[in-house]
């Protein structure tokens, strides 16, 4: 059995989530850094293997994988391992709806918001033409335009304050929900944690005037349990980010990139 | 019990009917009348936040969001499986939903909506009730732009591509038999012939069009599609915009 990740540093988001989807499972895999602020996922050697120009990638025995969500319920249903979906029905139809919720909703008006102060820095030396070229081999429509929204600051501003509202609602929403279940999905973890925490958890240190122990107590208390799973610790230790104090204006989650 | 609350057996109220049609599952008609804004009145919205058919309600609790629904169904009601078995081909229906709604669905309502846009709908915003539903309506009482309309044949065509691509393999999107990536796609693609007919005529896209006439052929997907109000979905197609990709 073969197992290969390609996946950003440092890890959070899409690739965060699969990586700690394989550690909670425990499937051994060779690790496959790709650097995005290199743009090297947009580079031949790397669509020769994800035409998308995506990350992450799991390669299983020559199958190549893509979209996270997706990737996290193969990971479950192709390897042995401690279960990371419930086995009633009902739970895991909410399970899927809060990982699309963590992804889609919440998860899309943060990139949003860091997208909108870290992407410009990406660009370094490069005038707007050379990132444009750049871009023109990002194969999705849509994502390239919000690629170069993003460089270029372009991104009308009341769309991000409707971000930064549909986030104030969304820390409200998701904290109702875990006061009244231990888990995202109900009664126990499930991939849907995997993603709140990859997508959302680092609001905590970053958007502590949204999320903090006053206002968001079940949501603190649930992350505090998750960061001591041993898979989360893990995860933490081999990740190129220090997810400690709030960083001040250029350490942001390089991973948002590229997905 | 199973109850459907849905519309016209059209985009996403026909994935979910296809399904429990396949399936073979009973289930209680409950039609929504999209045109008399059933779906922003209360008793609907104590069912779905958003205001969004179709929803499911098993034994009195709502089941929202169509792929999920399907997969619900299939998982709670095993006998006639619609997702095939191996892993490898089940990430595959999956990949065909997710792509259905990131994508298409957004791409085929805005389009249909632009063409068969009923009266009276100027103030259908005003009703919604969400902010994200309300910015939704708000851009498609207006009618799309052109620009739009353009973005959302290139996603078309992309879309047709794929499935030009995947036929080419088998009979079906997912492992080798119909499954939920079928009625997914389906759902949207089965407006296209009169929608956008250069891209999926038998020159074009062959193996799609060809597709597209096995899956209309199939009992329980006549059985669905001939459970609307209006007896023709594309008088009343899409009434209300798809979710879109934010940011």
């Amino acid at each position: 059995m073969n197992v290969e990740l390609y996946y950003f540093q440092p890890l959070g988001t899409n690739s965060g989530r699969v990586y700690l989807a394989l550690l909670e499972k425990g499937v051994p895999f060779v690790e496959r850094e790709v650097s995005g602020r290199d743009f090297e996922h947009l580079k031949p050697a790397y669509l020769a293997i994800n035409p998308k120009g995506q990350v992450p990638t799991l390669v299983h025995d020559g199958h190549v994988l893509t979209e996270g969500m997706l990737i996290n319920e193969y990971i479950d249903e192709a390897f042995e391992g401690p279960p990371l979906r419930p086995d009633d029905p009902r739970e895991r139809w909410r399970m899927r709806l809060w990982c699309r919720y963590s992804e889609n909703d919440l998860g899309r008006c943060l990139m949003m918001i860091n997208w909108n102060r870290v992407v410009p820095t990406f660009a370094g030396d490069r005038s707007i033409d050379e990132v444009r070229k750049i871009l023109e081999s990002v194969p999705d429509p849509d994502r390239r335009r919000s690629w170069l929204n993003a460089f270029q600051q372009t991104t009308p501003p009341e769309q991000l304050e409707e971000s930064h509202r549909r986030t104030r609602e969304g820390v409200r929403k998701v904290e109702r929900h875990l006061s009244a279940f231990p888990w995202f999905a109900g009664q126990s973890h499930s991939l849907a944690d995997i993603d709140f925490l990859n997508f959302c958890g680092f609001m905590a240190r970053w958007m502590p005037e949204v999320m903090n122990e006053k206002d968001t107590p079940a949501t603190m208390e649930w992350l505090a349990r998750m960061e001591e799973r041993p898979a989360v610790k893990e995860l933490r230790a081999r990740t190129s980010f220090n997810f400690g104090p709030p960083p001040q204006a250029q350490a942001q989650p390089a991973a948002a990139a590229g997905e | 019990m199973l109850e459907l609350y849905h519309w016209e057996p059209n985009a996403a109220s026909a994935r979910v009917l296809i399904a429990l049609n396949e399936k073979g599952l009973d289930y209680a008609s409950r039609f929504v009348d999209l045109l008399a804004f059933e779906q922003h009145r209360p008793d609907f919205l104590a069912l779905s936040e958003g205001g969004q058919v179709p929803v499911l309600v098993r034994d009195g609790e709502p089941f929202t969001e169509s792929s999920y629904i399907c997969e619900y169904l299939d998982e709670a009601y095993p006998e006639h499986p619609l997702m095939p078995q191996a892993p490898l081909a089940r990430w595959e229906a999956r990949g065909w939903q997710k792509y259905v709604d990131d994508h298409l669905a957004a791409a085929v309502s805005e389009l249909a909506w632009n063409r068969y846009r009923p009266e009276g709908f100027d103030r259908a915003s005003e009703g919604a009730p969400t902010p994200e539903r309300r910015h939704a309506w708000g851009e498609a009482v207006q009618g799309y732009s052109e620009e739009r309309i353009a973005q959302a044949k290139e996603r078309i065509l992309l879309a047709v591509a794929k499935t030009e691509e995947r036929l080419a393999k088998s009979d079906w999107l997912a492992g080798d038999a119909f499954s939920l990536a079928d009625i997914a796609v389906f759902s949207y693609a089965y407006y296209l012939p009169r929608l956008f007919p250069e891209a999926v005529s038998a020159d074009a896209a062959p193996r799609t069009a060809d597709w597209l006439r096995r899956v209309s052929g199939r009992p329980g997907v006549k059985r669905a599609l001939a459970s609307g109000r209006s007896g023709d979905p594309f008088a009343t197609a899409a009434p209300g915009p798809e979710r879109v990709r934010w940011g």
